[in-house]
């Protein structure tokens, strides 16, 4: 049932156009901002080819867990929010029993299509509906806690982990994918208009697209 | 005022979405007695005190939440996923103070 | 050298010169003064005028507790009004301008008010302009006729009308420890804290951490007080876990240790750095909390204890030895309390003359006999000062023998010669926060003063505080709190030593000298003694009460200085003791807090907007867009001269004759997924989709509890356990939320998972008679004919390459298809659509040529699914399954919501050829001199070209039954009235033939 819900289930052919990404006309790679002494936050696109959203049935989650361990081969740390990335594949707990689960590549639904049985729970492709977000650098956390009201220190927020929040009416589910760098997952309509005020943020510490 | 979500921890209440008095009792779907759905979709209890709520952490995790909230203070005395099989998922108490 | 500058001695840096303007006049300064301190060094004493009476003022304090030196800070062409001039940093080029005069500061034409003040007394705008019982200014009119005259008279600094072009900020912060105030307490609470290894914000007002230790003349371990503080300050530099924040108003406490900060980040700047905002809104959550916010010096009630050049005595000697700045040669002292005498040793030290020190207990002790003597000052023990002399600045004072415990005067006045009059009326703890964090504060006889109630958040006490003046509690306060806030435990090191004047804390319980002539209680707001007697004779019991009437504590300094005074003058009056006359309970902020602050980020290009993945396509098109609440939409896609009807009948009218394409992508779409959707759906919808076939979609109906209709839109069944709704644009939201309730709430045992989908998926509906071919060049892998894809049928395919879903059907009324396609190929298969159409005719259409299609179908959509109508009210109860109960079924037949003569979806045509307008009502009799007996309204309106007239839907009374019967749009507003015919909603192929095919 699940891979209907991905665009892509006619089998991920080749001659596929790129997904056009929504923040192109307000991305201008280069250092921005107040610079001049470096730049403190890098912002980029990751532009994953799969964005999935994996929910157990309540009382599955283990199965769910271990079937993501067998296609991504990320082991899922205990407890709410846990999460464990390897640079090409990231996964993390945004809310009881689901998971959101990114890869580089594209077809990742495919992959999972016979793990997530019905019995077990569902699986929903968001590829294009989501949009990945990658800042990095010193000032991360500072730039991010003027949107968020959730706090970014690394006890509190370790390696990994994933969380989901908000700011204003744009929904953001966060992972930490190294000490100073955060992925942020934004519904794709709202991501301009999300990361034009997060260049705006950005500017007092100086940063880079790229 | 600070809801402690069992799944995401203690969270600002503008993440959060009144979803009323979580001491309605919906009737069973196909009942025909009108006071109790009267009751059901009307009749609130106004408490000056403790007051059973439900409220959606509807700016995180989406979880609905059972929570115990003193209507005078602010104070939160419990706040609980309001479906009880996501014990498993669960990563924070509430703290006695809001 | 400027006439008050010393020689040596305060913490500037007398090797810059800063140059600013104060009322047009250029003035020198130091870096490190102040705006008040740099205008008293250079001979300025008059530095306002007072809001009722125009009296002219000086400088009462040094700090963020300033009444009187109001001033407005021009940047550009904004203004800021009402910054006391104790918090103006000085910078090269800033331009500031008094307030409350005119039309200049030392000759104001309103100052007469002085004479008429008998007439400005407490209440007197109640009691004056409540107006005549009858005529032409009864009642308010009067007070509204008054007022812009009044308004111009009074008030305080005026608000500029240029936008504010700076930016502002907000940061979300968290700590173990939040240090509020950086005095000796505030330092040793963050050193004990950081120790201990937790996070540790520590805040502080002004712009240097150490708080009175800058000014205090102490010594700490052997260094004066302000470089020990300095010392401690630096330490923390460079300390992960230390945050410092300078220029920082901890100005809130809430809920759940939430404390709301203002930093003020490039005020002192000449030119802030790019992208630096001009204050930062902090809204910190910590763990705990040590308040060491310091204490207040209170004035002395007296006779002329406004006038230029009397001011509070620490204030004096925080200017003398912070600022190195004298504010007079010859001073006088007239205390309650031996903090003073401090102060007058300092004063003396930094080269002025103490002519006198005025006490009004008649026993001193030797130890301030010893001070006194320092200071080589003659005291006057068991006097007061009972009037003071002068102009726009301070001559003299007179003093009387004075009995501190009957309050009376006796004996000759005697005159002193002065320039400079210092009062001290005892010392009130900063108590604002805990106040807000909830509780009650509590009287200390022996204090005089109102101290800190016990906590009801998470916070500490330290310092003066709680009451502990002295710098050696202060020290030992403040560290205990530290360690205990960051959860340490007390171990024996070596704490600080301190070397400090002798001094007993407690005051004499003496807080006003009754004398002849206005003694000011609140120096902001000019209220008296007098007028505060004056409320309790007109009958004002109650302190909050006492508040309002007198507004005493109500102005921008919300009575920092004046309410104590005020209490225990009302208590006098009342007869009774202080804590049985209350205290006000004090709210934030504790300090001015700027709007923009509040709105950072969150206005102007920063609100957030949603767009669709044809966005771009949109605009570069010629689409003139429409704001539908947080989306972006195609209104029309006008053509060079075109208006917007021109527009949107020719969009409409071409749709119909070859074919239309319109982005449907902000459409809600929500994943409905699991083994009991189907049965879920059918609880949710008002009518069945567990017979809906894979590969069909179904219209589909929701109630609300109550039985009021909530939502429409197609479902679509993708696999047997596979849905995806959609809902309209604007209650996506809503209707996910009704969603997650029921399946988390009230059916946790159904397995169902709902999920956002709005944005995987770009939407195209293309409709109209050549829809269909269109499509068929277009489209591969799969026909597009009516077997394979009938009405409501859905099928897979490509376009361009590109995998789509398309559904057959239709809101146009015509032959359409709602093509799908991931977000991100949304504008590639957009194109190909749109290329496949050139040969057919298709043309881009917006809102309005969706609205006017659909009003000519006699749709339904948020505007008649009103939060008020029921599904019968539209004609939808062909929808209302009886096989099976749904969400509202059991409301819905209640005898209100089946009532005949409810309001019902109506068609109406315009009988005058011209638009009805939106919102209008339709009456029975046309009355336009007094519009009444409204049938019900307009809910939308367009010119049909399909018609060829102006028609509009209407939810009017009974609806159905007069179907064919005339009657009027009644629009007074718009001044719109005119016949109409009312008709069923169906006007244009009622059968569906088009759109069936």
């Amino acid at each position: 049932m699940a891979e209907r819900q991905s665009p892509e289930r006619q089998s991920p052919e080749r001659q596929l156009p790129e997904h056009l990404s929504p923040l192109e006309p307000a991305l201008h790679p280069g250092s921005h901002g107040n610079f001049e002494h470096g730049v403190d936050v890098i912002l980029s696109e990751t532009k994953p080819g799969s964005i999935l959203q994996l929910a157990a049935w309540p009382g599955e989650e283990k199965q769910l867990i271990s079937g993501i361990r067998t296609v991504t081969g990320l082991t899922l740390p205990d407890g709410a929010g846990g999460g464990s990335t390897n640079g090409v594949r990231s996964v993390f707990g945004f809310a009881p029993g689901k998971f959101t689960v990114v890869d580089e590549a594209e077809g990742l639904a495919l992959a999972f299509a016979d793990v997530v049985t019905p019995a077990i729970g569902t699986l929903t492709d968001l590829s294009h509906g989501r949009t990945a977000i990658r800042i990095a650098g010193p000032k991360a956390e500072w730039v991010l806690a003027k949107f968020f009201a959730i706090d970014f220190a690394l006890p509190a927020f370790p390696l990994g982990a994933g969380r989901s929040t908000n700011h204003h009416d744009i929904f953001a589910q966060i992972q930490r994918t190294g000490a100073d760098q955060f992925d942020i997952y934004v519904f794709r309509s709202f991501a301009r208009s999300f990361w034009k005020a997060l260049c705006h943020a950005s500017e007092e510490v100086g940063y880079e697209v790229q | 005022m600070l809801i402690t979500c069992p799944y995401c921890g203690p969270r600002d209440v503008i993440e959060f979405t009144y979803q009323g008095d979580g001491n309605r009792q919906r009737p069973q779907p196909a009942s025909q007695d009108l006071d109790a759905w009267n009751a059901y979709v009307y009749e609130r209890l106004n408490p000056a005190g403790d007051h059973n709520e439900i409220w959606q952490h509807s700016g995180g995790c989406r979880a609905h939440l059972k929570v115990v909230r003193n209507t005078l203070t602010h104070e939160i005395s419990s706040a609980a996923f309001a479906r009880g099989d996501h014990k498993s998922g669960a990563r924070h108490k509430a703290e006695g103070k809001s | 050298m400027s006439p008050r500058r010393t020689e040596t001695g305060g913490r500037i840096d007398r090797l810059r010169t800063i140059r600013f303007t104060f009322d047009g006049a250029s003035y020198t300064g130091h870096a490190g003064d102040t705006l008040a301190s740099a205008l008293l060094a250079s001979g300025v004493t008059l530095f306002g005028r007072s809001f009722k009476y125009h009296r002219p003022r000086g400088l009462l304090t040094a700090g963020v507790e300033e009444p009187n030196a109001l001033v407005t800070v021009l940047r550009g062409e904004v203004r800021e009004p009402n910054i006391p001039a104790t918090m103006v940093e000085i910078y090269d080029g800033l331009t500031a301008v008094s307030q409350n005069r005119f039309p200049s500061l030392a000759w104001d034409v309103s100052a007469v008010n002085q004479l008429g003040g008998k007439l400005l007394s407490a209440g007197f705008y109640y009691k004056t302009f409540m107006g005549p019982a009858i005529g032409p200014l009864k009642g308010t009119r009067f007070w509204m006729f008054c007022e812009h005259f009044i308004r111009r008279a009074a008030g305080l600094g005026r608000a500029g009308l240029a936008p504010d072009t700076a930016r502002y900020g907000r940061m979300n912060a968290f700590c173990d420890v939040l240090v509020v105030g950086s005095g000796p307490a505030g330092l040793m609470a963050a050193k004990a804290a950081a120790d201990q290894g937790a996070r540790v914000i520590l805040a502080e007002l002004e712009p240097h951490f150490g708080g009175s230790a800058n000014w205090s003349g102490e010594t700490i371990d052997g260094m004066p007080a302000a470089d020990w503080a300095a010392r401690t300050a630096g330490q923390f530099e460079g300390h992960d876990n230390v945050r410092l924040l300078p220029r920082t108003t901890v100005w809130g406490y809430y809920d759940g240790n939430t404390l709301a900060a203002l930093e003020r980040v490039t005020d002192h700047k000449e030119i802030p750095g790019r992208g630096e905002p001009r204050h930062r809104y902090w809204a910190i959550r910590a763990k705990s909390v040590v308040l060491a916010t310091g204490s207040f010096e209170r004035p002395l009630v007296f006779p002329g204890n406004d006038r230029p050049g009397v001011m509070l005595a620490h204030a004096a000697e925080r200017y003398a030895n912070e600022y190195g700045v004298l504010p007079g040669e010859r001073i006088a002292l007239f205390t309650n309390n031996d903090s003073a005498y401090r102060s007058a040793v300092a004063l003396k030290k930094a080269g002025a003359a103490i002519v006198a020190i005025i006490d009004v207990r008649p026993e001193l002790s030797s130890e301030m006999r010893k001070l006194a003597t320092k200071a080589e000052a003659e005291i006057f023990s068991g006097h007061a000062v009972v009037a003071t002399e002068g102009g726009k600045a301070l001559s003299g004072i007179k003093l009387q023998r004075f009995d501190m415990t009957s309050g009376a005067l006796s004996g000759e006045a005697r005159s002193v010669h002065a320039d400079c009059l210092l009062m001290s009326g005892g010392w009130s703890p900063t108590i604002h926060l805990a106040s807000q964090a909830g509780a009650r504060a509590v009287w200390d006889a022996a204090r005089q003063a109102f101290l800190p109630p016990k906590p009801t958040q998470r916070w500490i006490g330290a310092g003066a505080f709680t009451g502990s003046f002295s710098t050696t509690e202060a020290i030992a306060e403040g560290r205990a709190a530290g360690l205990s806030a960051a959860g340490g435990t007390n171990t024996q090191s070596t704490v600080p030593v301190v070397e400090a004047a002798p001094g007993d804390p407690d005051p004499a319980p003496v807080f006003e000298i009754k004398a002849s002539g206005k003694s000011f209680v609140d120096f902001q707001h000019d209220v008296t003694a007098e007028d505060v007697r004056l409320a309790h004779r007109e009958g004002f019991v109650s302190v909050e009460h006492l508040k309002r009437y007198t507004t005493l504590g109500m102005a921008t300094d919300q009575g920092k200085s004046s309410n104590i005074p005020g209490l225990a003058i009302m208590a006098e009056a009342l007869g009774k003791p202080i804590p049985e006359v209350g205290t006000t309970r004090f709210r934030p902020p504790f300090t001015a807090v700027s709007i923009g602050s509040l709105a950072a980020e969150r206005f102007g290009d920063l609100k957030p907007e949603r767009l669709t993945p044809m966005h771009d396509w949109h605009v570069a098109n010629g689409a003139t867009m429409y704001s539908a609440g947080l989306w972006y939409r195609p209104m029309i896609y006008g053509l060079a001269g075109e208006t917007i009807e021109q527009a949107y009948v020719r969009e409409a009218k071409a749709t119909r004759e070859s074919a239309g394409i319109v982005d449907v992508s902000t459409l809600g779409k929500i994943a409905v997924q699991g083994p009991d959707a189907a049965e879920f759906l059918d609880r949710v919808y008002t009518n069945m989709f567990s017979t809906l076939p894979v590969g069909k979609a179904r219209y589909g109906l929701m109630l609300r509890e109550d039985g009021i209709a909530f939502d429409d839109g197609t479902t679509w069944r993708l696999g047997e356990q596979d849905f995806l709704m959609t809902t309209t644009t604007a209650n996506a939201g809503k209707v996910m939320q009704h969603l997650e309730y029921f399946l988390d709430v009230i059916w946790p045992e159904l397995k169902v998972h709902v999920t956002s989908v709005t944005d995987q998926w770009a939407g195209a509906a293309i409709g109209g008679p050549k829809a269909r071919a269109i499509l068929a060049t277009c489209v591969t892998g799969t026909a597009v004919d009516n077997a394979a894809l009938p009405f409501m049928g859905i099928v897979h395919g490509k376009v361009a390459g590109v995998p789509v879903m398309i559904c057959r059907l239709s809101f146009s009324g015509e032959m359409a298809f709602e093509v799908y396609c991931g977000a991100g190929y949304g504008t590639h298969v957009w194109e190909a659509l749109i290329d496949a159409g050139k040969p057919f005719g298709l043309v881009t259409y917006g809102l309005e040529a969706l609205g006017t299609l659909r009003i000519e179908k006699g749709h339904v959509t948020g505007a008649e699914i009103d939060g008020r109508t029921t599904a019968r009210d539209l004609h939808l109860d062909w929808m209302l399954s009886k096989k099976k109960p749904f969400i509202g079924s059991a409301m819905m037949d209640r005898e209100g919501l089946i009532a005949p003569d409810r309001l019902q979806l109506v068609g109406l045509i315009s009988l005058d050829n011209r638009p009805p307008s939106g919102g209008a009502h339709v009456v029975e009799q046309l009355d336009e001199a007094n519009p009444h007996d409204s049938i019900g309204h307009i809910t939308a309106c367009c010119y049909s070209p399909a018609l060829g007239k102006y028609i509009a839907l209407a939810l009017v009374k009974g609806g159905k039954q007069r179907h064919g019967t005339r009657a009027y749009v009644s629009d007074p507003l718009r001044n719109r009235f005119g016949p109409i015919e009312i008709v069923s909603n169906h006007f244009f192929d009622p059968d569906g033939s088009r759109m069936h095919g």
